[in-house]
């Protein structure tokens, strides 16, 4: 019998892991939703405040590590070397806010429940998003779980490019690291950005000074 | 602008292998090598010789062979 790919041997352990996911996914979306209910108590309208979750599919984190190297391949002649609980957001957890003003506090309060968990300094850059990945004790040893606090507008603007580009045509991923469009996103960000800021500082000045 | 100083020299962006390929010169630079050297040293690498028959990877972790090959096979 030929021997089995690296990517083979990677869809076993995905199955294998599948059952630690998905407890971390659950536990972790539950203490989020909990310790952000004070939060999500004092929202005033137009605030929103959304958790959603999701478990990276198979061929998904199969991609994710193979970009995760530099070369984009695996070395088959090492196979040792690749195992999927190396990517720190197996099971996610998003939590969606709007308008930005409101993320600091999220992180606050998550911080405090979540004190081992690290943060992620390239997800980090141009002040995006908070995101920490760590274990749940209660949960899984193997897996490990992550967090992400985003302005709504910008989370969105993610799913919609996820969902329009790169579902259909994962292939596609790479052409987001390219230094042409990683330009181009960052203007789009800084668009979002500004018109969230505008809208905050328009909303409050109503609420402080009513007519 | 590195793009620009990759775009003059005649590299084209491999959104596969996520690499900026020049072909002719046998050069790819990986985006990580990119992002992690200052425009003087990537001009400093599009302009050194390289030896026309092989490839020349401009990686932070250098290729192992067998990569190396699956490269080279798959640019040309």
């Amino acid at each position: 019998m030929a021997d089995r790919t690296i990517e083979d041997l990677l869809r076993e352990e995905y199955f294998d892991l599948l059952p630690d996911i998905r407890r971390v996914v659950q536990e972790l979306e539950a203490e989020i939703r909990y310790y952000t209910l004070s939060t999500s108590r004092s929202l005033k309208s137009p605030e929103r405040l959304e958790v959603t979750s999701r478990i990276k599919e198979c061929e998904s984190a199969l991609d994710a590590l193979r970009r995760h190297q530099e070369s984009r391949a695996f070395d088959t002649d090492r196979p040792e070397l690749y195992t999927l609980s190396a990517l720190p957001d197996l099971a996610g957890v998003r939590i969606l806010a709007f308008p930005r003003g409101r993320l600091s506090e999220i992180d606050q309060a998550l911080r405090e429940h979540f004190p081992s968990w690290k943060s992620d300094p390239v997800r980090d850059e141009n002040d995006l998003m908070f995101s920490y990945y760590g274990y749940c004790a209660e949960a899984s040893d193997k897996v490990q779980g992550e967090y992400q606090i985003v302005s709504m507008l910008t989370g969105l603007f993610w799913q919609v490019e996820h969902s329009a580009i790169y579902k259909p045509d994962p292939k596609l991923k790479g052409i987001a690291q390219s230094l042409e469009m990683r330009k181009r996103t960052a203007e789009v960000y800084g668009a979002l950005q500004r018109f969230e800021q505008e809208f905050e500082r328009l909303v409050l000045g109503e609420r402080d000074f009513p007519s | 602008m590195k793009q620009d100083l990759l775009k003059q020299a005649g590299y084209a962006y491999n959104f596969n292998r996520m690499l900026y390929v020049n072909r002719q010169a046998k050069k790819a630079f990986s985006v990580e090598f990119i992002d992690d050297n200052d425009e003087n040293e990537l001009e400093r690498h599009i302009r050194e010789d390289g030896d026309r028959g092989e490839w020349r990877f401009y990686f932070n972790s250098p290729p192992s062979e067998s990569v190396r090959r699956e490269l080279e096979r798959t640019l040309g």
